[in-house]
């Protein structure tokens, strides 16, 4: 295992994922570029700004986007409300990968509803970033639309833990059995469970 | 809208993360420290003229929190794609000192100058002097619990 949980002998392709990277720090992006180069990912798209990103989002198929949250003008969480509601159809539930820096107050309620499928805080390793995009690629979660939320199905109980990780979450069923309140059962009786028997319809 | 609807999307990057060859991800993610290695220069020299263009703003206080918060999200940007905790950890607290701050109509200029002082020294830090960072940072959020928000403040008796 890695240190992100995600196991190192996975494999994955992204030769030919299309992935819109936005961020308003160029020295940021080019950061962001580098780590997707490492992934194989050749087929990049860079914006340094979400008003940018939308001409994109309606001009190109992508496969993946990531975006920094807080940005001038129009932020990253106001970008993907948009997306998940007014953006072409086809595009509208493109996978959103959200990095975070500092939550500012005013931000925190939009963060929460803006819809994207995961929001990364930094600091953060390569690893985790490409654990975050397995956990996408294999996002089973329903979209859910209704008037004030368009995004990934938040409720994750009883969906067991993260791809990759193990152990249960809070309100997962308990793994302990407790104690016996009948005496174990004979070999048998255990047989005769098991043994064929004549059914009367 | 009325009723809220499932819909099941079906994802491409699904498929393509599936198809024959790519990469084992343990393979990705030496590559992309790799990659990140070689653009580190650049980015130690951006943090470097952050950090310097807060000072500046100490000296000549000719801005608002706003700008100094703007600059502090700047050096988190870079220092947390290189998962530089310290740093990183210094300058989301000068983001939290100056959120207080602006989101109460305040201004602390010393207070900023502390952090930079503190982030300078984070910066330089090698070898054994890392081992005092974590009391340096704790000093940091010590300081922030000075700057209350409304919410927090005692009712007047």
């Amino acid at each position: 295992m890695s240190a992100t949980g995600l196991p190192r002998d996975v494999r994955m392709n992204l030769e030919r994922s299309v992935v819109l990277l936005v961020d308003d720090n160029p020295q940021a992006l080019e950061l962001l570029s580098a780590m997707f180069r490492g992934f194989g990912v050749h087929r990049q798209v860079k914006s340094t700004s979400a008003k940018d990103a939308q001409n994109i989002v309606k001009s190109r198929e992508l496969d993946l986007i990531v975006i920094d949250t807080a940005m001038p003008g129009m932020s990253g969480y106001d970008f993907v409300r948009w997306l998940r509601r007014e953006a072409p159809e086809d595009a509208r539930f493109t996978p959103v990968i959200m990095l975070t820096g500092h939550a500012a107050r005013a931000t925190v309620e939009s963060s929460r509803d803006c819809g994207a499928n995961f929001i990364l805080a930094k600091p953060f390793t390569p690893e985790v970033l490409l654990q975050r995009i397995y956990w996408v690629a294999k996002d089973e979660r329903q979209i859910v639309c209704c008037e004030t939320y368009v995004g990934p199905d938040r409720r994750f109980k009883n969906m067991g833990p993260p791809l990759g990780k193990k152990g249960r979450r809070k309100d997962d069923l308990t793994g302990k059995l407790g104690v016996a309140k009948e005496p174990n059962m004979v070999q048998d009786e255990i047989d005769a469970l098991m043994r064929p028997q004549k059914v009367q319809l | 809208m009325s009723e809220a609807q499932f819909i099941k999307p079906r994802y491409k990057l699904t498929d393509q993360i599936g198809r024959e060859g790519g990469m084992t991800a343990g393979m990705a993610g030496e590559r992309a420290r790799r990659e990140l290695s070689a653009e580190e220069e650049k980015a130690r020299q951006a943090v470097r003229a952050t950090i310097a263009r807060i000072e500046d703003l100490c000296r000549t206080r000719d801005a608002g929190m706003d700008a100094v918060y703007d600059l502090s999200t700047e050096v988190l940007d870079v220092a947390g794609l290189y998962d530089d905790r310290p740093l990183s950890e210094s300058a989301y607290a000068l983001c939290e000192l100056t959120d207080r701050l602006r989101t109460t109509g305040r201004e602390d200029w010393s207070a900023v100058k502390v952090f930079v002082e503190a982030m300078k020294g984070i910066w330089a830090a090698e070898g054994p002097a890392r081992d005092q960072i974590k009391s340096v940072l704790e000093g940091l959020w010590a300081l922030i619990d000075h700057v209350k928000m409304p919410e927090a403040e005692e009712p007047a008796a």
